[in-house]
């Protein structure tokens, strides 16, 4: 019983930790992209900067999928 | 893929399969090396021999980084100064992201991405850590410690987790991003070996790329943060 409840754990802690930084680097890639548009010889450092951006974003679903093996190395 | 026990021992000292390989990347980026400057042509010679062939190629991989962390750092001089850390931080998680896409790699015993592991990108991290703090040393001297009183004191302990953070965050991005792909395609690979692995092989082809590159500039906008004054 406690090994389900830990299994739907696990599952909630990636799944809740990706909605956030989802939309989150959705914004910022299309943000990044409409300034590609607009002024395509900036690309080169709109991209560099976006990469940054969304790495930052991306830890935080990086923590949610560490939370989730650690509850799952529980059973 | 997994962490795995070892596969064989050297006295009580345990090799998994990560090690191995790891000593492999080594080698086989030493070797490369060591055929790309064998004979080297220069333009400074009588007549003008122009780089071909693995010197060309290997040529042409270095100024790309040169080029690019300079953009990053904003200093060209600097980013020459500390290029050999970075560049080769870049070659080698590129490299070992890649060894995880091999036919079989994480089930043959001595083939597994060491980057799937958390033990190497602790290491890389830690290290990138220690030396960011040492360069910062090096440029200021013990005045490095005051800029983390600015541009307020009471900012202190902020500035102090932000510091500490980073390692931790480093690390675990890069073993987050190589781990959870591996085990997607084993589970797409379990479920349909034929076809159903391909689209994500290639997104992990992109991925691996992404995540070396994303190591390398977070490693050069740390090392830039401790060593360029912006106030001078």
């Amino acid at each position: 019983m406690e090994g389900s409840i830990v299994a739907i754990a696990a599952g909630l802690a990636i799944g809740l930790a990706a909605i956030g930084p989802g939309i989150g680097q959705g914004i910022a890639a299309a943000g990044a992209m409409e300034g590609m548009a607009r002024q395509p010889e900036a690309s080169g450092t709109i991209r560099t900067s976006m990469f940054i951006a969304l790495a930052f974003m991306e830890s935080l679903t990086i923590y949610g999928l560490l939370i989730a093996f650690m509850l799952l190395g529980k059973f | 893929m997994h962490e795995g026990g070892a596969i064989f021992y050297i006295g009580s000292f345990g090799v998994t399969s990560i090690m191995t390989t790891m000593a492999g990347i080594t080698i086989i980026l030493l070797l490369v090396c060591l055929k790309a400057t064998k004979k080297l042509r220069t333009v400074e010679g009588a007549d003008i021999e122009t780089p071909t062939g693995l010197q060309n190629a290997m040529e042409w991989l270095v100024e790309f980084l040169d080029k690019f962390l300079a953009d990053i750092m904003g200093n060209a001089k600097v980013a020459r100064k500390y290029f050999p850390l970075m560049a080769t931080l870049f070659i080698f998680i590129l490299i070992s992201n890649y060894s995880g896409l091999l036919p079989r790699a994480g089930h043959l015993p001595g083939l597994a991405a060491p980057t799937s592991s958390l033990s190497v990108t602790v290491a890389l991290s830690v290290t990138v850590f220690i030396s960011t703090f040492a360069f910062g040393f090096k440029e200021h001297g013990i005045k490095y410690i005051l800029h983390f009183f600015k541009p307020v004191a009471f900012l202190f302990p902020l500035m102090l987790i932000d510091e500490l953070i980073r390692p931790v965050s480093l690390s675990l991005r890069l073993y987050g991003n190589i781990y959870g792909e591996e085990m997607i395609g084993q589970q797409f690979f379990q479920m349909f070996p034929l076809f159903l692995p391909l689209p994500m092989q290639f997104l992990s082809l992109l991925m691996g790329l992404i995540q070396a590159l994303v190591f390398m500039i977070l490693t050069s906008v740390y090392i830039s943060e401790a060593v360029i004054d912006e106030h001078e």
